[in-house]
């Protein structure tokens, strides 16, 4: 392990100078960016996901989980082997990743957590809106949010009228009975309910040639990148993958966290397929709630912790990288002396992603879907303008 | 007034009549707790554990091994052991048992509080347990306790073997505990999992609202530590939760202030502090307004259901009693989005669908067979409506905020799954005689909704309209 927390400030230090000149930037405003955010849930296993290398405080801790065959992204952190489709991204400099980073959550029930990662609040349950839903919001995307997944998740709303697609093998009732049933839910106020009478009404998605289409994430995924790809389709869109929370039989390469990260690769698989040369104008995110302890439990798994890592993709980021302040494994380098530390709150580089594909100021989302939280602005650091 | 039948039951269906006392006909049926209506085979949760062993074991140990190197032969052969298990027929037939309480007893209200209670402590989508156990763990453990305190069902809950799996506390070891030694002299290490007692605290009876910190939830893991399925060669992890005091922490525990010594009792008197801790029927109120009112609840809602557990010692059938009255005064002023599972049962209860397939049609099911598809017909319908009730995400069960249900896709499947509806009733219901009666019967504002559906000539259509109209999906 070479990387240390000085290194980073010493290297960041030329960006954070350059960051005060004004260089006129030629906003790109005619092309149609997309914003993709994957969620993890059950707490994704960042130093599974990105292992560090030659850490010993790592490998004691972790005797029965390390991984063989990782693949090497530099001198410091290697990649799961099973995770080929991010690695092609990488060798293309359209993958990157951002380590030790969490939303500032440090309770470690899933349920809060998600709730956060969310909303992107500090106390669980009090927003009743998504990050991603407010930062459409003030981008005015009204109708621009998919969500590959049932029911809508709490991240997408603060914004009406989204679209969700997770098909159903049957025909749809004719239209005027949708009509009908959208203008009674207009005349009794039932506003949401309009709305979604009206994306039901529109939608292309159901006739998809009449064949039944699969529900797997890696097949969402190239839908979703067909419609994202259209100049009037959505922007924004959203996958769930669940199974992260690996209490046991986590395992190695094969083991019970692999499947879910490998379902992750699989949607960036398919998303790359479906947008075709429109991955070059898109970003893709995932967020998790929290990461997991180092040590491995009595089950060969691993608890809920603290920092995690964040993965991202597509043409809208800067370059192949592991950006990270990194905190150390060491045991007073810790959280609570059992988890990896998050330096980076997680909202910063979420904040920063929107500025970059929303072509909104970073400081007004930071202020209008942050309440002026205090976030880095990450965006030259991690994207390309 | 109307939607109260819909709003604690699920309607009135044809036989039934408007009651001139509706809040007493609620009361009357939350005292005991009846035989099941459905009169086709039942089987205990114990012989279900049974065919779940096989399975895994079946798997596990001889089918792995066989066919190491054949992966076909593994695949047809682990079918074969699926249907000889009866992997694919037991969730179908726990759904009958439980859809008939909705639509066939004389108890929906209790029914609707069963689907509540069975949420609360839910056993979520893990491993094989929807398929194999956790209708029967609702049957046994959940409404079997609804005529008792609340402290019976949750300590049965928490050493149901069913949550012990779902969340773990197998793998929860004292990490001073003589198994953790051992362990250690083999080079191993065992710990603490901290999953069930994080639970225990959160979603089944103090909620975060008491202020508990990780201290406590390593306490309460502590005082955990032991409680798991006694382990058998061929038994593997379904055997009976049982005590093991080699997997136990020594040394006393303290949770929220209060100390335990080591050993058994431990855990049973822990449970006994946290049920009665004012944050746990604070939160039970909370969840209970939720669920039948509104995303919302007032402490005014809350506070005669709290009143009614600290003078009954939270005895359920008292507290169910404030809730339904709470309902009822609140009948007017809040109707409640529906959940999949609830507009369902609604739908089939009013309009007289035939949604759960006969008794004698469940038992001709024979062990060895793949199940025909129309015995499969409650599993493919509650997964297509987004809400099959044994498949939860995560231990929180199923979301009770309006919002989390309302987006286009589910109510695609409402409007679909409507006119599905209408092709499974009698002939003698399919006549606008019926509808014109179930309407008067189950709205208030009958004569508004006739107008509305008088819009479309064909019955299908009134039908599924009327089936979608906010009336409907809000009670």
């Amino acid at each position: 392990m070479k990387i240390s927390r000085r290194n980073f400030l010493k290297g960041s230090a030329t960006t954070l100078f350059l960051a005060g000149f004004n260089f006129p930037v030629l906003a790109n405003t005619d092309k149609k960016k997309n914003l993709v955010v994957i969620m993890l849930r059950g707490g994704m296993d960042g130093l599974c996901a990105v292992p560090i290398i030659d850490d010993k405080n790592f490998e004691k801790k972790r005797k029965d989980l390390i991984l063989d065959e990782t693949i090497k992204l530099n001198s410091d952190f290697a990649l799961h082997p099973k995770l080929k489709n991010f690695h092609n991204l990488w060798q293309n400099n359209l993958g990157a990743i951002v380590h030790a980073t969490n939303i500032p959550y440090t309770k470690r029930s899933h349920f809060d957590g998600q709730n956060l990662m969310e909303t992107g609040g500090h106390i669980p349950y009090s927003i009743k809106t998504g990050w991603l839903g407010r930062g459409m919001e003030l981008a005015e995307l009204k109708g621009d949010g998919l969500a590959l997944a049932l029911p809508m998740p709490l991240l997408l709303r603060g914004i009406p009228s989204n679209d969700n697609f997770y098909p159903s093998k049957k025909r749809l009732p004719r239209t005027e009975l949708l009509q009908l049933l959208k203008s009674v839910y207009t005349d009794k106020s039932e506003h949401d309910l309009a709305n979604m009478m009206e994306i039901i009404a529109n939608r292309s998605m159901m006739n998809n040639g009449g064949t039944s289409m699969s529900r797997k994430n890696s097949s969402l995924a190239y839908k979703a990148g067909l419609e994202l790809k259209k100049i009037n389709g959505p922007r924004v869109a959203v996958f769930e993958v669940d199974g992260f929370d690996t209490h046991a039989a986590q395992g190695g390469v094969n083991g019970s966290h692999s499947d879910s990260l490998i379902e992750m690769d699989s949607i960036f698989k398919s998303l790359e397929k479906g947008l075709g040369p429109e991955i070059e104008n898109t970003l893709v995110l995932t967020l998790t709630e929290f990461g997991r302890t180092i040590k491995q439990n009595g089950g060969r798994g691993t608890e809920h912790g603290y920092g995690s890592a964040i993965f991202m993709a597509g043409g809208l980021i800067k370059k192949s990288q592991v950006y990270t302040d990194w905190p150390g494994l060491k045991r007073k380098e810790l959280f609570e002396g059992r988890d990896l530390n998050s330096t980076i709150d997680s909202r910063s580089v979420y904040a920063s992603a929107m500025s970059t594909v929303f072509d909104i100021d970073f400081k007004r989302i930071q202020k209008e879907v942050f309440w002026g939280d205090k976030l880095q602005n990450l965006s030259e650091k991690l994207f390309k303008s | 007034m109307k939607n109260f039948y819909r709003k604690v039951a699920f309607g009135l269906g044809p036989d039934e009549k408007v009651s001139s006392d509706p809040l007493e006909w609620a009361k009357n049926q939350l005292n005991d707790i009846p035989e099941f209506s459905w009169k086709g085979k039942i089987l205990p949760e114990k012989e279900l554990r049974n065919y779940y062993r096989d399975y895994v074991y079946g798997d596990r140990k001889v089918l792995r091994k066989k066919f190491k190197n054949d992966k076909d032969g593994y695949k047809r052969e682990k079918n074969k052991l699926r249907h000889e298990t009866g992997q694919k027929f037991w969730w179908n037939l726990e759904l009958c048992i439980r859809y008939s309480e909705a639509l066939k007893s004389e108890t929906p209200v209790l029914a609707k509080l069963w689907y509540f209670w069975g949420n609360h402590f839910a056993i979520s989508e893990k491993d094989f347990l929807a398929q194999y156990t956790t209708g029967a763990y609702q049957r046994e453990i959940i409404r079997a306790n609804m005529s008792q305190n609340f402290e019976k069902m949750a300590q049965e809950a928490t050493i149901g073997w069913s949550m012990i799996h779902h969340l773990d506390n197998d793998q929860n070891v004292g990490p001073k505990s003589q198994e953790a030694k051992w362990a250690k002299e083999k080079g191993k290490t065992k710990g603490v999992n901290e999953n069930h007692a994080r639970e225990l605290l959160e979603l089944h009876t103090v909620s975060p609202d008491c202020g508990y910190t990780q201290e406590d939830v390593i306490q309460m893991a502590y005082i955990m530590s032991g409680w798991r399925p006694e382990w058998g060669k061929k038994r593997l992890e379904t055997g009976d939760v049982h005590f093991n005091p080699d997997a136990h922490e020594p040394g006393t525990k303290i949770v929220l202030g209060k100390k335990y010594k080591r050993g058994r009792k431990s855990l049973s008197v822990a449970i006994t502090d946290l049920v009665n801790h004012p944050s746990c029927r604070k939160f039970i109120a909370m969840k209970l307004c939720r669920y039948l009112i509104t995303d919302n609840p007032t402490n005014e809602m809350m506070e005669p259901i709290i009143k009614a557990w600290e003078k009954s010692d939270g005895f359920l059938p008292e507290v169910h009693k404030a809730a339904i009255e709470v309902a009822f005064n609140y009948s007017d002023k809040y109707n409640k989005f529906q959940n999949p599972e609830n507009w369902l049962l609604q739908m089939s209860k009013m309009a007289d669908v035939d949604l759960i397939p006969s008794p004698a049609f469940m038992d001709l099911y024979k062990l060895g067979n793949k199940p025909i598809r129309d015995q499969r017909a409650l599993e493919y319908l509650m997964d297509e409506l987004g809400q099959h009730p044994y498949l939860a995400k995560q231990p929180n069960g199923w979301s009770d905020i309006s919002e989390d249900w309302m987006s286009p896709e589910l109510l695609i499947r409402r409007l679909v799954y409507a006119r599905e509806a209408y092709y499974r009733k009698s002939g003698k219901s399919q006549t606008p005689e019926f509808y014109e009666e179930m309407i008067e019967k189950n709205y208030d504002n009958s004569g508004e909704i006739l107008k509305i559906l008088n819009q479309h000539r064909e019955l299908v259509h009134k039908h599924v309209i009327l089936f979608n109209l906010p009336e409907t999906l809000k009670s």
